[in-house]
């Protein structure tokens, strides 16, 4: 699950393989320069399409967004939800 | 297939309009002119995003023969006003006027390219349009203007969350907003209640094209149409419509963090405009 995570932010965020050797304490937000609003956005669109679920307005806050492991989290909390 | 690098010679100028002017770009057609295509672009930050790859395409098909009209809509880039007084309808009669303009200007058979939101103004004016259009090219049109509409307001939503903020609006709280007359200040952009809800209301699968061929073309990380987008295409194609969609490789270089080339689709949407018939 990790692994499909990890892809998806490498493609949206456009990374080219950038996050490198990476576990779930792989920082995200405020270690990417690239994460700003807009990314965010995309990251959430193409998390949604990637896996069929929708994120509510209220799931959208910065813990989520953390680490790889954090975020891997909450996709594995809206698959099972 | 390569792209050639010609860097074709370009007209800018101003239409005068309502509210102000317009301003355009105008790629002549290398040789005799086969046709002519008017491109519409995107929405808010995703029209900057995409500059390189609109700019990349009209010199390929003004190389391959085609005079190319690239209009700034109202309150966009360069034209006249602020975008918080743009309105869907204020667009449409751009579209409108440029395609007036081209129509005059430049021979043979129109054509209308649009990338996402653009795309749908290319629906629409292709439905009352009072000039015959050859084709419709249509670059990852947005299937769901709600969606799009909520894809924007979360931006606000992320931005509050990246600054600290304490925990802000939902995106129904901002709708809430608009619906009582009040407009959002959204990335930089100041939304109108009446512009977003004529955006919420549009719907790809109610502006299947009526007469026009429409080339359609997706842009992702795995070269293939999405389910979501395949069903819209053959939703039009049980209707009717002569539709063709294809995919891509490439990044979204209209949301993208870096600014993005997909040089793939230049050469995929090139060959298409070539065997549209004259």
């Amino acid at each position: 699950m990790i692994d499909e995570v990890r892809t998806v932010v490498d493609s949206a965020l456009q990374l080219r393989g950038r996050l490198g050797v990476c576990d779930a304490s792989t920082p995200l937000l405020g270690a990417i320069p690239e994460l700003d609003s807009m990314a965010v956005v995309s990251l959430i669109t193409a998390l949604e399409e990637r896996f069929g679920f929708a994120v509510a307005d209220d799931e959208i806050e910065a813990a989520t967004f953390a680490t790889l492991g954090s975020l891997t989290g909450f996709v594995r909390h809206k698959l099972d939800a | 297939m390569s792209v050639s690098r010609s860097r074709a010679p370009f007209e800018a100028f101003f239409l005068s309009a309502g509210g102000g002017e317009r301003f355009c770009v105008f790629y002549p057609a290398s040789g005799a002119p086969l046709g002519s295509v008017l491109y519409l672009h995107p929405f808010a930050e995703e029209m900057n995003k995409s500059r390189r790859m609109a700019a990349l395409q009209a010199r390929e098909f003004a190389a391959r023969g085609y005079n190319v009209l690239q209009i700034d809509l109202f309150g966009c880039g360069d034209s006249s006003g602020d975008f918080g007084d743009a309105r869907w309808d204020v667009w449409n009669d751009d579209v409108a006027l440029a395609a007036d303009w081209l129509a005059r200007h430049a021979e043979g058979p129109m054509h209308l390219w649009g990338l996402r939101l653009g795309a749908l103004l290319a629906l629409e004016h292709s439905r009352q349009a009072s000039q015959s259009l050859a084709g419709l090219l249509l670059w990852q049109p947005v299937a769901s203007g709600a969606q799009f509409l909520t894809q924007f307001l979360r931006l606000r939503l992320t931005s509050e969350m990246l600054s600290g903020a304490a925990a802000g609006k939902g995106t129904g709280a901002l709708r809430a907003q608009l619906a009582a007359g009040r407009p959002l200040e959204i990335a930089g952009y100041e939304l109108a209640p009446e512009l977003a809800f004529a955006i919420e209301r549009l719907d790809l699968a109610s502006l299947a094209p009526q007469n026009v061929p429409a080339r359609w073309f997706e842009v992702n990380a795995e070269g293939k149409p999405t389910p979501v987008l395949r069903r819209a295409a053959q939703a039009w194609s049980a209707a009717g419509v002569e539709v063709d969609l294809q995919a891509v490789r490439g990044e979204p270089f209209w949301s993208s963090v870096e600014s993005s080339e997909c040089p793939e689709l230049v050469a995929a949407t090139s060959d298409a405009l070539a065997l549209t018939p004259a």
